[in-house]
């Protein structure tokens, strides 16, 4: 989840509020049918299994109540067998005797008879497994249970139960009983009773099976449910009992089944189990599912909110954007790129030589971009992409623009460079002006130089002419006057005298304009090479940029000042160097148009200034004439430049002198002496 | 070539105005030998005073102003600026400019504004005296002018309106019936009139009479 910073601003809009809550709703009604499919599912086990296992308590209780009926019917069968053909005591007792042998749950027969209204205990025979049954308590304490049967079963004529009834035994231990009372009758007549006693425990442990009820706690319970006797199982857990009653003759017994699983558990419960995990993993996933569609829902409309402030930002700019692959293949342009081209985009994206190249130049541009698009990386590239770097574009209307491009790699997700993307500013206007504002101020100097020179020249003449006026003057009357004699010598006397006196003044004027000239030779004055070419980098930069040239001074921080007019000398430097940059306009690739000023020294008392080109070099033939004055290859030139900057150098003291290089181009310096302590006196040659 | 002026008029000024002094006296001293009397001045403004102080109507004698163009102060061609706005002026006085270098162009804009004439420095002198003599005719000419144009003025002065009305008729060439029936007058008066105004106006036909008031611009 994105800080709530970011959250784009369409999610907390009213519909948008609507729409969340909407996809909230539907996600709740998932989750809750979702839950309540599963409860129902996890309830539905539980219940089942409940079902089958009170089912099996049930299977097994019928199981063991037939059981127990059919022990009961074979034992009373057995015990009426002993009495068939009225036996004698003797072999009744050794009936007796043998089927308590092999009938263990019947603990003790006996024989009574009635007598007084009262039964009297005959004979009696104990099981020979164990100790006898009314060793710790007397029979007689015991019987009334018995006799209550016997009663029964003299009213019915057929065997009857007593109700059990508990016997204690040696060491704290006791039985519960349950007697039979099966009336005795010789020949036809009454004659006592016959009563077993059998064990309700062993009873059970006789009736219940191996299988069916293992697992399964068996016992007889009283009316109120107190357990009577058990079997099976060691505890039964109580929730899954089945009760069933046993009628016979007498009485009615209770046998309870109760099965040793109590409630089923979720977890032990493998199906449960299974179902439980399964809708575990399911709400997982629907949880993760429901994160991911809210991650996804923000990270689009974040996406859809970053697209149309990129697409407005792009919309609005002025500035031209242009990327191209690194086949130079326009891929993208925006807005203000082709209304600055005025081409339509689709006529610009996937074109290789755009329709905005002048077409006598697509070769130059081609190999131009070859060239940047190939040095990426590389230092040169890194200081143009800061300054930009110029050029021309044609526009659909046939208007030729002149614009400043930056370019910079472009870098796709994975680090690859996959192209340039490049901003374009539309730079013609800016152009116009600062060719204006140069020619203007060229215009303004050329003027100011004039003004000075005819100012002069007006100043000289007029301070030249009254002199000459007046001596004009007296010669003529002072002629006039010897025409006519006789004539006034003094007045002639006096004419003469005042012409000598003008010429004097015409005399003095000259030689204040002497004065004049050998005062500009005072204005020299100490200056460091760099601030000569601080002064005209910027005129130098102009002129580069409009040619496409490169500019690079060297000039080391610690060389000696020069004496020289500054003024003079910049105009020397300037010249030279845009002789340099015009000699490269025409042949040089643009990838070599570099103009270098160089300043190094030159023995202890010159430094050497170097203007040097990569142009076509010097002709030899141009070569001898390079310093004639009125000699130009320029159509528009006066010729006056070389041969001016040479004067000027040469009245500094200094040499002007070019040559050119081996590797090409041509290479102009000139020398200017250093700042000196004014003692010593000039000796040595300057170098070349 | 001499200058030949009216003697009735009185003799011919030159008036100098040049701030050079060496100039100023050298020129003087030319025209001194060409029988010239000059009246120098340092600058426009004591020219303009001394202007200021002559009764009008000046000048009484033919004159010729020597103008520098460029000057301290009131420039030559301001002054003549001043000058021309006083008709009495424009033709009794004629300018000629005095030129240094580079200010031709600015002279002979001045010319074409009715100055007489400029001439460049340093100047062939004696073809500057004969400029100026010319100059001098020139004003001698338009005093004289101006002194007919008096005179015709006090003649007309002495007409009574009756001799007026009768005069311009006559010049215009009506015959004195015509005349007479016009005025309702008799012919015989209107003859009169005639003789008188031809008495007056100091003419001996009607056609001299008609050339003098052309003259004079009626």
């Amino acid at each position: 989840m994105p800080p709530s910073g970011i959250v784009p601003k369409s999610l907390l809009s009213p519909e948008g509020r609507d729409r969340r809550r909407r996809r909230f709703g539907l996600w709740t009604v998932l989750v809750l049918l979702l839950g309540v499919a599963l409860s129902l599912l996890v309830w539905l086990t539980l219940n089942y299994e409940s079902t089958r296992l009170q089912e099996k308590a049930e299977s097994v209780g019928l199981a063991i109540t037939s059981d127990v009926r059919q022990a009961l019917g074979q034992d009373l069968q057995s015990l009426q067998s002993l009495l068939w053909n009225d036996p004698s005591i003797g072999q009744w007792r050794t009936d007796a005797t043998e089927l308590l042998r092999s009938r263990r749950n019947i603990m003790r027969v006996e024989r009574r008879q009635s007598l007084d209204k009262q039964l009297q205990l005959v004979d009696a025979i104990e099981t020979p497994y164990q100790a006898a049954v009314f060793g710790v308590m007397p029979r007689e304490q015991l019987d009334a249970e018995t006799l209550l049967a016997c009663t029964n079963a003299r009213r019915l004529a057929s065997p009857a139960y007593s109700r059990s009834y508990f016997v204690p035994l040696p060491g704290g231990h006791g039985l519960e009983v349950i007697d039979v009372c099966i009336p005795v009758q010789l020949s036809g007549q009454p004659a006592g009773f016959m009563t077993a006693t059998f064990s309700l425990s062993n009873l059970l442990n006789m009736s219940i099976g191996a299988e069916p009820s293992k697992g399964f706690e068996v016992s007889f319970v009283d009316s109120d449910g107190s357990r009577l006797a058990r079997a099976g199982a060691a505890r039964g857990a109580g929730v899954f009992v089945a009760d069933r009653l046993i009628d016979l003759p007498g009485t009615t017994m209770k046998l309870r089944v109760d099965s040793v699983a109590g409630h089923p558990r979720l977890i032990p419960n493998l199906a449960v189990a299974l179902v439980l995990g399964l809708s575990l993993g399911l709400a997982c996933v629907v949880v993760l599912l429901v994160r991911d569609v809210r991650r996804r829902g923000i990270a689009e409309a974040a996406l859809a909110e970053a697209l149309a402030f990129r697409k407005a930002m792009e919309d609005s700019l002025v500035t031209g954007l242009r990327a191209r692959d690194l086949e130079g293949r326009v891929t993208y342009v925006n807005p203000a790129f082709c209304k600055l081209v005025g081409f339509a985009a689709h006529e610009l994206v996937g074109v290789s030589t755009p329709p905005y190249w002048p077409a006598e130049l697509v070769d130059d541009y081609t190999r131009r971009q070859a060239v940047r698009l190939k040095a990426f990386g590389t230092e040169g590239l890194s200081h143009e992409s800061q300054e930009g770097f110029e050029t021309t574009f044609v526009r659909a209307d046939g208007r030729r623009i002149a614009v400043l491009i930056f370019e910079a790699p472009l870098v796709n997700g994975e680090g690859r460079h996959t192209g340039w993307m490049s901003a374009v500013l539309d730079v013609s206007e800016q152009r116009r002006v600062e060719e204006l504002s140069r020619q203007q101020q060229e215009r303004l100097a050329a003027t100011a130089r004039l003004a000075t020179v005819g100012e002069m020249a007006s100043l000289l003449s007029h301070e030249l002419n009254q002199p000459l006026a007046a001596i004009a003057s007296y010669a003529t009357g002072s002629l006039n006057l010897l025409k006519e004699p006789p004539f006034d010598a003094h007045m002639i006397e006096v004419a003469i005298g005042r012409i000598a006196e003008q010429a004097e003044r015409a005399g003095q004027v000259i030689k204040s304009v002497h004065d004049f000239v050998r005062r500009r030779e005072h204005a020299r004055e100490p200056v460091r090479a760099q601030t000569l070419i601080d002064a005209v980098l910027p005129l130098v930069h102009l002129q580069a940029r409009k040619s496409g040239s490169r500019v690079s001074v060297v000039c080391p921080a610690d060389l000696p000042r020069v004496m020289c007019d500054r003024t003079m000398v910049e105009q020397v430097l300037l010249n030279l160097t845009r002789n340099g940059i015009q000699a490269m306009e025409a042949h040089t690739a643009i990838e070599q148009r570099e103009l270098q000023l160089r300043v190094q020294r030159q023995g202890a008392r010159w430094l050497s200034f170097h203007v040097v080109d990569h142009g076509p070099g010097i002709d030899a033939e141009v070569a001898q004439r390079l310093f004639t004055p009125f000699f130009t290859t320029r159509t528009e030139g006066m010729g006056l430049g070389l041969s001016l900057c040479r004067t000027v150098i040469e009245q500094h003291g200094g040499q002007l002198d070019f040559e050119n290089r081996a590797v090409g181009g041509a290479e102009f310096l000139f020398t200017l002496p250093v700042q000196e302590p004014p003692s010593p006196p000039y000796q040595g040659v300057p170098p070349p | 070539m001499s200058l030949q002026l009216d003697p009735s008029l009185g003799l011919p000024v030159v008036y100098l105005v040049d701030d050079e002094d060496v100039v100023r006296d050298a020129l003087a001293w030319l025209l001194r030998t060409r029988r010239l009397l000059s009246e120098s001045f340092p600058s426009a403004e004591r020219f303009e005073e001394f202007l200021g102080a002559r009764p009008l109507p000046w000048p009484t004698s033919p004159s010729c102003l020597l103008l520098d163009v460029r000057m301290p102060g009131t420039s030559g061609l301001v002054l003549f600026e001043r000058l021309m706005e006083r008709r009495d002026l424009a033709a009794s006085l004629p300018v000629i400019f005095l030129t240094g270098h580079g200010d031709v162009p600015t002279a002979v804009g001045a010319v074409k504004r009715g100055a007489y004439d400029f001439v460049e420095k340093p100047f062939a002198d004696n073809a500057l005296v004969d400029r100026i003599e010319r100059a001098l005719a020139v004003s001698g000419e338009s005093l004289l002018q101006r002194r007919e144009a008096d005179r015709f003025a006090r003649l007309q002065a002495e007409l009574t309106d009756r001799e007026r009305d009768v005069m311009r008729l006559v010049v215009e060439g009506r015959a004195n019936k015509v005349i007479a029936e016009a005025l309702h007058i008799s012919v015989r008066t209107v003859e009169v009139h005639r003789a008188r105004v031809f008495e007056k106006m100091n003419v001996k036909s009607a056609v001299e009479l008609a050339n003098l008031l052309q003259q004079m611009g009626h």
